[in-house]
C-alpha cells in the first residue's frame, strides 16, 4: 500500500475535530438538543470514532479518560502512541494504517478486542499486559515466523484470532500449528475450528506441546515458591525480626571480617567459633520467636480496637439513620400540608415551624456527632497508651536479648585474644609448629598487630549487632507512631466528613423549603 | 215441682251469670295479657331458653348377648387341660391371697369370655405385631386403639367386670370397656417388642369415664418455646463509654418505684383472676373417689429404648408418668406370661410404687417358672420369703416351677386395611375437650376431603363459637387447612406445595375482588418470586424475594373509580392508580449512590421520587425527584429538560450527575419503567381475579386425588385392572372353546343358521366318530410304516456291514456301531409308541363318544336315542 504523502495533507487530531466527532456520535434527537445546550465533556465520552480522517499521529486524546471504544481505522498512523491515559479502553481498532511494530499498549490492561488488520507488522510482541484480550485481529500483515504464534499463549481469554493474509499462512501446517498451540482458541480467521482440525493439530504437535507445557508449569511453580517465600519474609518483616531465625546475623557478622577469617586458622579457634555460633544463634532464635509473639499480640490489639471502633461507628450511624428517618416522615407530611394550605398565614406559620424542625434536627445530629467524638477520643487515647506500652516492652526485651549477644561477643573476644596472645608467645618462642598461611603468620609479627586485628574484628561485630538492634527499634517505633497517627487522622477525617454531610443535608432541606416558598409565591 | 223448677231456673241463671262473669273476666284477662304480651314473651323466651331438655343418652351397652358366638373357633368355647390346670393354680393362688390379705379386694384372675368360659387373663393377651409401620411405636399404637374403639363404661364403676372378651371380638365390634381397651393395646405393644403390662387398679373419675372436658385439646397445645439465653456481652477494652446520664438519680428512682408498685398490683390482680379460673376448672368432689375401677397399660423401661416406665391410658392414648395423680392405686398387673399382685401400700396413689417385678416383697408373682425381670434379690432372701409362706404354697410353687403359661386361646389379631384406614367406628369420632370440640373422619369419607374439625368455643359452656379449624386431606387443590375466625369473620386457607398457582396461604373475608385479603405464595416456585400480596379496597402491596432485579416490595394506591356510563365492569374500567411505590434490595455490584432503594411514581402528580441506598459510612441518602411536566415555553417551543425539573440531593456531589443530559436520560428511563410497573400491577390484578375464580371453581367441585398406589380407590387403575382380568378370562374361554370344538369341521358342512334335525345330528355324530376312528388308525399306520422303514434300513446296513466287514477301517466300524445303537433305540421307541397307541385308542374313542352324547348341540337329539 503506497500513500502519496505529497498529494494528501495529513490531518492532526485537534479540538475541533474531536468536538465535531463527539457531537456527531453523541446523543441524538431530544437528548442531543439537551447535550448541545450544555456541551459535552470529553471525560464522559464512552466511544469515539475517528476513521477516514487521514490522521498521521495519535494525539490529544488524554482527556478521554473513560473511553471504552476507540476506532482509528483507515488512517495513515505509523506509530502507536498517545494512548497511555485511556486505561479503560476495551475495544481498540487500528486497522488499515501504516503501523510497523506493536508498541505503546502497555497501559491498556482492560483491552479485550484489538484489531491491527492490514498494517505492516512483522512480529507479535510487546503486549504482555493485555491479559484480558479476547479477540485479536492481525491479518494482512507481514508476520512470517510461525513460532511467533506461541507468543499468544499468554492470553488465557483469547478465543478469536485472525492471521489471514500474512506470509506465515502460506505454510501448509499453519492451521494445525495454530490450533495445536492455542488450545482454547475457538475461531481462527473468523471460522469455527472444527474438532477434526484440532485433533490433527494435537496429534502432530503433541510432544513439543507437552514439553512446552512442562516448562511453563515449572516456571509457574518456581514463581509460586518465590511468592510464598516473599510472603513469609513479609510476615517476619512485619514482626521486625526478619533473618533472625537461623545463623543469618551471625554469618553477617563475619561476612566482611577478614581478620576473623585469618584468626580462624589458629588452633582452638574453630571450636570456639562453633560454640559461640550455637549460643548466638539460639539467642537470635529467641528474639525471633519473641518478635513473632509480640507481633501477634499487637495485631490482636489493633484488631480489637478497630472492632470496637466499628461497633461504635455503626451504633452512631444507626442512631443517625433512625433520627433522619423519623424526621423525614414528619417533614414530608409537613411539606404536603404547606403545599395544600391556601391561607397565607397558615403557610407562614407552617414554614416557620418547618424551619424550626430543621434546625432542631441539625442540633440533634451535631450532638450525636460531638458525643461520638468525645467517646472516641477517650478510646483512642487509651489505645495509644496501650500500644506504646506494648512497643516499649518489646523494645526493652529485645534490648536485653541483644545485650546477651554482646556479652557473648565480648566473651568470645576475650577468649580469642587469649588464644592469639598464646599463639603469639609460642611463635615468638618458636614453639608453634603448625602450618599457617603466610598472611596469617604476618599478623603475628608483634603483639600490637595481633591485638589490633582481634580488636578490629570485635568492633565490626559489635557494630553489626548495634546496627541490627537500631534497625529493629526504629522500625517498630515508626510503626507505632504511624498507626497512632493514622488512627488520629482517620478519626479527624471522619469527623470532618460527617459534619460536612450534616451541613449539606441541612442546607438541602433549607433550600427545598425556600424553593417551596418561591414556587408558592409564583402560583 | 214448680219450685223445684224455679230453683233449677235460678240455679241456671246463677250459672249463666257466673259464666258471663267468667267470660268477662277472661276477656279482661285476655286484654291484660295482650297488653303485657311483649314483656311476657321476652320473659317466656328467657325462661324457655333456660329450660333445657336433656335427652337421656342411651348408654352404649356391649354385653355378651350382642356377640355372635356361633362362628367362634373351638378354643374360645372350651378349655384345654393346661388351661384347666392353670385355672386351678389361679384359684389356689386367690385362696391363699384372700387368706393372707382378707381386707383386700378380690383379684381379676379369670373372668368369663364371650362364650361363658372362664379364661385366665394372661392367656387373653395375644401378642401380635401389626403389619402397619404406623403401629410400630407405642404412641401411634395407643392413638389407634383409642380411635378405633368406642368406650363403654363398666357395668358397675366400683366392681370388677364379670366378662373379659377376646381382642378379636373387641376389634370386630369396635366397642369395649377399659379392660378390653388395655387388653388389646397390651397385645399390640408386646407384639411390637415393648415390655408392657395390663394394670387393674383405681383411677380418678375423669380417667374412668373418659371425661376430657377439663383437658386442653392436644391440637391447641403450644409447643414450649425454647428459652433463648442471651450471652452476656463482655465489654471489650476499647468499647466506648456511654454518654453521661444527666438526669436526676433520685427522680428516676422514685419513678421506678411507682412503676414497680403498679406492676405488682396488676400482677396480683392477674393472679387472683387466674386462681379463680383454676377454681372453676377443678372437678367437683367425687363421692366414689378412690373406688373407681380402671384398667390401663404400664410400659416398663428397658425394651425398645424406653428410658423410663410410664402409664398409657388406653381411652385417651395419653401417656402419664408413674407418679401421676390421676392413678390412685394398683391391685394387680399381668402380661402374657405371668400375673403379679401389688403388695405395696397405695395410700399415696401410685406415687411411691416401685416397679421392680423381681422383688417378691413388693410384687407377689403367680407363676414361678417364667422369666422375671429385675431379679436383683439374692437367693437367700427369696428363701426366707418363701419360708414365711404356708407350706402348701411352697409345695404349690414347686409344682408350678415347671408350669409355663399356656399359649393364648385368642385367634390372631387382624385389622383389615380398610378398618385401619377408617380408624374410628363408622369412620367418625367426636371428642369434647376443654372449650373445644374435636371431630375426626376417615379420609375419603367426606366428599370434600374433610378429616378433622376443631371447634373452639368462647368459654367452657360451649355456646359461642370463636374459631373453627378444618383439616383436609387428598384435596386436588392442595388445601390443607382452613381456619375461620368467627369473631373477625376472617377465613384463612393453608395450602400444601404443588398448586399450580403456588398459593400457600389465603386470608379473606369474602371472595369478591378488591376487598381485604392477603395471599402468601411459595415464592421459590414462582417465576416472579412473589412471596405475599395483601389487598385492601384501595391499595395492593406485594412482597418479593430473590429476584434478579432486587425488587422486594411494591405498593399501589388506588383512587376512586371514575364513573363511566358505558360498560361498568372491572375489565373495562380499572381503578386509577395514584401512586406506585417500589423498593429494592442493595445490589452490591453498584455503588450505593447509583443503587435505587425506593422508587415512587406519583401518577396523579406526574412526579417520580427516587431514594438511593445509604453508603456504609453516611447517615443521609441521596435523593432525586423528577417533575415530568411537558410544558411549552413562551415562544411555543417544547421544553425538553430544565434544571428545575429535577431536584437532587447527593451525599457527595459528583460531576456527571449534574449534567442535564444525564438527568434527561434517567427521566426517559424512568418513564419507561413506570409504564412497565403499571403493566405489572395490571397483571397482578388480573392474577388475583384468576386466582379467585379458580379457587371458587375448586371449592365447588372439591375433587379428591387418589394415589396411584391406592388400588381400591384409583378408578382408572381399577378399570384398567378389571379390563385386563376380563381380557385374560376371555382369552382363556376362547382357548377352551377352540380346544373343545371337535364338531366344528362337520358343522361347517351343514347349511348355516338352520336347526339341526335329528337325522342330521345322528349323522354328525357318526361322521365325527368315524373320522376320529380313521385318525386313530392313520396314526397307528404311520407309526407302523415308520417302524418298518427303520427296521429295513437297519437290516440293509447290517447286510452292508457283513459284506464289507473285511475291508473296513476302524472308524467306519465305529460309526456303524453307533448308527446301530441309535437305530435300535429309535425302533424300540416306535415300538413302545405303537403299543401305547393301541392301548389308548379305544379309550379315546369311547371318551369322544361320551363327549358327543353330552355335547349341548347334539344332546337333545341323541338323548332319546340313548
Amino acid at each position: 500500500m503506497i500513500r502519496l504523502y505529497d498529494t494528501i495533507e495529513p490531518n492532526v487530531i485537534d479540538e475541533e475535530l474531536l468536538k465535531l466527532a463527539v457531537e456527531e456520535q453523541g446523543p441524538q434527537e431530544e437528548a442531543g438538543q439537551v447535550a448541545k445546550q450544555e456541551g459535552i465533556n470529553f471525560k464522559d465520552v464512552r466511544s469515539l470514532q475517528l476513521d477516514f480522517q487521514n490522521i498521521l499521529r495519535i494525539d490529544n486524546l488524554w482527556q478521554f479518560e473513560n473511553l471504552r471504544k476507540l476506532q482509528l481505522d483507515n488512517n495513515i498512523i505509523e506509530r502507536i502512541d498517545g494512548l497511555d491515559s485511556l486505561v479503560n479502553l476495551v475495544w481498540l481498532d487500528l486497522s488499515f494504517n501504516n503501523i510497523e511494530t506493536i508498541e505503546g499498549l502497555d497501559n491498556l490492561i482492560n483491552l479485550e478486542d484489538l484489531s491491527l488488520f492490514s498494517n505492516r507488522i512483522s512480529k507479535m510482541d510487546a503486549m504482555d499486559t493485555l491479559v484480558k484480550l479476547q479477540v485479536f485481529s492481525i491479518g494482512n500483515n507481514m508476520i512470517d515466523n510461525l513460532l511467533n504464534v506461541i507468543y499468544l499463549r499468554r492470553f488465557p481469554e483469547l478465543r478469536s484470532l485472525n492471521l489471514a493474509g500474512n506470509p506465515v499462512c502460506e505454510n501448509e501446517d499453519y492451521k494445525l500449528f495454530v490450533t495445536a498451540y492455542l488450545g482454547d482458541l475457538v475461531y481462527l480467521d473468523f471460522r469455527l475450528i472444527d474438532a477434526h482440525t484440532r485433533e490433527a493439530g494435537f496429534a502432530k504437535y503433541q510432544y513439543s506441546i507437552y514439553e512446552l507445557k512442562h516448562r511453563e508449569n515449572q516456571m509457574q511453580n518456581k514463581l509460586e515458591e518465590e511468592k510464598a517465600n516473599i510472603a513469609e519474609l513479609e510476615k517476619h518483616k512485619a514482626a521486625y525480626v526478619e533473618y533472625l531465625n537461623g545463623s543469618y546475623l551471625f554469618d553477617n557478622l563475619y561476612s566482611d571480617d577478614t581478620e576473623a577469617a585469618k584468626l580462624a586458622y589458629l588452633p582452638g579457634v574453630p571450636e570456639l567459633l562453633e560454640t559461640y555460633k550455637t549460643k548466638f544463634v539460639s539467642i537470635c532464635q529467641n528474639i525471633f520467636d519473641y518478635g513473632l509473639i509480640q507481633q501477634e499480640k499487637r495485631t490482636a490489639e489493633v484488631d480489637l480496637f478497630y472492632e470496637c471502633l466499628g461497633e461504635a461507628l455503626s451504633d452512631n450511624r444507626d442512631l443517625g439513620l433512625k433520627t433522619i428517618n423519623e424526621f423525614e416522615k414528619k417533614h414530608v407530611k409537613m411539606l404536603h400540608d404547606i403545599r395544600n394550605a391556601n391561607e397565607l398565614q397558615v403557610v407562614d406559620a407552617k414554614m416557620s415551624e418547618c424551619a424550626e424542625e430543621i434546625s432542631h434536627l441539625f442540633d440533634i445530629l451535631m450532638t450525636y456527632e460531638m458525643q461520638l467524638v468525645e467517646q472516641l477520643e477517650e478510646s483512642i487515647n487509651n489505645f495509644e497508651r496501650n500500644i506504646i506500652d506494648m512497643v516499649g516492652t518489646f523494645v526493652e526485651n529485645v534490648q536485653g536479648l541483644m545485650a546477651q549477644c554482646r556479652d557473648l561477643e565480648n566473651h568470645h573476644h576475650e577468649k580469642l585474644l587469649e588464644i592469639s596472645i598464646n599463639t603469639l608467645e609460642k611463635i615468638v618462642k618458636s614453639e608453634f609448629d603448625e602450618d599457617l598461611p603466610d598472611d596469617v603468620r604476618a599478623l603475628f609479627s608483634d603483639k600490637d598487630t595481633v591485638v589490633n586485628a582481634v580488636g578490629a574484628s570485635h568492633d565490626i561485630h559489635l557494630l553489626k549487632i548495634d546496627n541490627r538492634e537500631d534497625e529493629l527499634i526504629t522500625n517498630v517505633s515508626n510503626w507505632c507512631s504511624g498507626i497512632v497517627d493514622k488512627v488520629h487522622t482517620d478519626e479527624h477525617n471522619r469527623n470532618r466528613k460527617r459534619v460536612k454531610e450534616i451541613n449539606q443535608y441541612i442546607d438541602h432541606l433549607q433550600n427545598e423549603l425556600d424553593n417551596l416558598d418561591f414556587g408558592d409565591l409564583l402560583d | 215441682m214448680e219450685v223445684l223448677k224455679e230453683k233449677v231456673e235460678e240455679e241456671e241463671a246463677a250459672e249463666r251469670e257466673a259464666e258471663a262473669e267468667q267470660a268477662a273476666r277472661k276477656a279482661a284477662a285476655e286484654k291484660e295479657e295482650s297488653i303485657l304480651d311483649r314483656d311476657d314473651l321476652i320473659d317466656l323466651e328467657q325462661k324457655l331458653s333456660e329450660i333445657e331438655v336433656h335427652i337421656p343418652e342411651v348408654p352404649v351397652i356391649f354385653t355378651k348377648s350382642s356377640i355372635d358366638t356361633s362362628a367362634l373357633p373351638e378354643s374360645y368355647k372350651t378349655n384345654t387341660a393346661q388351661e384347666k390346670q392353670l385355672l386351678k393354680v389361679a384359684d389356689n393362688f386367690a385362696h391363699q391371697y384372700s387368706h393372707l390379705c382378707p381386707d383386700r379386694e378380690p383379684l381379676f384372675l379369670h373372668p368369663l369370655n364371650e362364650c361363658d368360659v372362664p379364661k385366665f387373663v394372661s392367656t387373653t393377651i395375644r401378642p401380635t405385631l401389626m403389619p402397619y409401620p404406623e403401629l410400630y411405636n407405642w404412641d401411634t399404637c395407643a392413638d389407634f386403639v383409642s380411635d378405633f374403639l368406642t368406650m363403654v363404661p363398666l357395668p358397675s364403676p366400683i366392681q370388677l367386670p364379670e366378662y373379659l372378651f377376646s381382642p378379636t371380638s373387641v376389634l370386630k365390634y369396635q366397642k369395649g370397656n377399659c379392660f378390653d381397651f388395655s387388653n388389646l393395646l397390651c397385645s399390640m405393644l408386646i407384639g411390637s417388642g415393648y415390655d408392657a403390662y395390663c394394670v387393674s387398679g383405681y383411677a380418678s373419675q375423669d380417667i374412668c369415664l373418659m371425661d376430657l372436658t377439663r383437658e386442653v385439646c392436644p391440637l391447641l397445645r403450644k409447643p414450649e418455646e425454647a428459652a433463648s439465653q442471651k450471652e452476656k456481652v463482655v465489654p471489650k477494652r476499647y468499647t466506648i463509654k456511654p454518654p453521661k446520664d444527666l438526669r436526676s438519680k433520685f427522680e428516676l428512682a422514685q419513678k421506678a418505684k411507682k412503676e414497680a408498685e403498679i406492676a405488682a398490683q396488676e400482677e396480683k390482680k392477674r393472679k387472683e383472676e387466674e386462681n379463680k379460673l383454676l377454681e372453676l376448672d377443678k372437678p367437683p368432689p367425687d363421692p366414689m373417689h378412690g373406688l373407681r375401677i380402671h384398667a390401663w397399660v404400664l410400659v416398663l423401661c428397658g425394651k425398645r429404648e424406653v428410658p423410663e416406665s410410664f402409664f398409657i391410658d388406653p381411652f385417651t392414648a395419653h401417656s402419664y408418668g408413674t407418679t401421676d395423680e390421676h392413678f390412685l392405686g394398683i391391685e394387680s398387673i399381668w402380661n402374657h406370661k405371668n400375673y403379679w399382685i401389688n403388695m405395696q401400700d397405695c395410700w399415696n396413689g401410685c406415687k411411691d410404687l416401685i416397679f421392680d417385678l423381681g422383688d417378691p416383697v413388693r410384687w407377689e408373682f403367680m407363676l414361678f417358672g417364667t422369666d422375671k425381670p429385675y431379679l436383683t434379690m439374692a437367693d437367700q432372701e427369696e428363701e426366707e420369703e418363701a419360708a414365711d409362706e404356708d407350706d402348701i404354697e411352697i409345695l404349690d410353687k414347686e409344682e408350678d416351677k415347671n408350669f409355663d403359661m399356656p399359649l393364648s386361646w385368642v385367634e390372631q389379631i387382624y385389622i383389615s386395611a380398610k378398618d385401619f384406614e377408617s380408624r374410628c367406628p363408622q369412620g367418625r369420632k367426636v371428642i369434647q375437650y376443654k372449650q373445644c370440640k374435636l371431630e375426626k373422619w376417615a379420609p375419603y369419607l367426606n366428599g370434600n376431603g374433610l378429616v378433622t374439625r376443631l371447634t373452639i368455643y368462647e368459654n367452657a359452656d360451649c355456646r359461642k363459637v370463636v374459631e373453627v379449624k378444618e383439616w383436609y386431606e387428598n384435596r386436588e387443590d392442595f388445601l390443607e387447612m382452613r381456619r375461620v375466625d368467627k369473631t373477625t369473620h376472617l377465613t384463612t386457607e393453608y395450602f400444601k406445595p404443588g398448586h399450580f398457582l403456588a398459593l400457600r396461604e389465603h386470608t379473606y373475608k369474602t371472595m369478591a375482588p378488591e376487598t381485604d385479603r392477603s395471599m402468601e405464595f411459595y415464592y421459590d416456585t414462582r417465576v416472579d418470586g412473589l412471596e405475599k400480596r395483601t389487598e385492601t379496597p384501595n391499595s395492593m402491596t406485594e412482597y418479593y424475594k430473590d429476584r434478579a432485579d432486587y425488587l422486594v416490595y411494591r405498593h399501589v394506591d388506588y383512587g376512586i373509580r371514575l364513573k363511566k356510563f358505558s360498560l361498568n365492569s372491572p375489565d373495562t374500567n380499572p381503578r386509577p392508580m395514584l401512586k406506585i411505590t417500589e423498593r429494592f434490595d442493595r445490589n452490591l455490584s453498584k455503588l450505593a449512590d447509583d443503587d435505587v432503594a425506593e422508587r415512587i411514581f406519583v401518577v396523579s402528580d406526574e412526579r417520580i421520587q427516587l431514594r438511593y441506598h445509604c453508603r456504609d459510612d453516611y447517615i443521609t441518602t441521596s435523593k432525586r425527584e423528577f417533575l415530568k411536566r411537558n410544558d411549552v415555553d413562551n415562544k411555543g417551543n417544547k421544553i425538553i429538560m430544565t434544571p428545575d425539573m429535577c431536584v437532587t440531593y447527593e451525599v457527595e456531589p459528583r460531576e456527571h450527575t449534574k449534567k442535564l443530559l444525564f438527568q434527561y436520560e434517567m427521566m426517559m428511563n424512568l418513564k419507561n419503567e413506570e409504564k412497565i410497573s403499571k403493566h405489572q400491577v395490571w397483571e397482578s390484578e388480573l392474577e388475583v381475579l384468576e386466582i379467585l375464580k379458580t379457587r371458587e371453581e375448586e371449592e365447588d367441585t372439591h375433587n379428591l386425588t387418589v394415589s396411584i398406589y391406592d388400588t381400591t380407590r384409583n378408578e382408572k387403575s381399577k378399570g384398567q385392572r378389571e379390563a385386563l382380568e376380563r381380557q385374560a378370562q376371555e382369552e382363556h374361554m376362547r382357548q377352551v372353546e377352540a380346544e373343545l370344538d371337535y364338531l366344528a369341521p362337520f358343522l361347517v358342512q351343514l347349511p348355516p343358521g338352520e336347526k339341526l334335525t335329528r337325522w342330521q345330528a345322528l349323522r354328525l355324530k357318526d361322521e365325527c366318530l368315524n373320522d376320529f376312528k380313521q385318525r386313530l388308525i392313520d396314526k397307528a399306520n404311520l407309526i407302523q410304516t415308520r417302524f418298518e422303514k427303520e427296521t429295513q434300513e437297519l437290516q440293509k446296513k447290517q447286510q452292508w456291514y457283513q459284506e464289507n466287514q473285511v475291508t473296513m477301517t476302524l472308524e467306519d466300524e465305529e460309526s456303524y456301531l453307533t448308527y446301530c445303537s441309535q437305530a435300535m433305540f429309535r425302533i424300540r421307541i416306535l415300538e413302545q409308541r405303537l403299543n401305547r397307541h393301541k392301548e389308548l385308542a379305544p379309550q379315546k374313542y369311547l371318551a369322544l363318544e361320551e363327549k358327543l352324547y353330552k355335547d349341548p348341540r347334539l344332546i337333545e337329539y341323541l338323548k332319546v336315542f340313548v
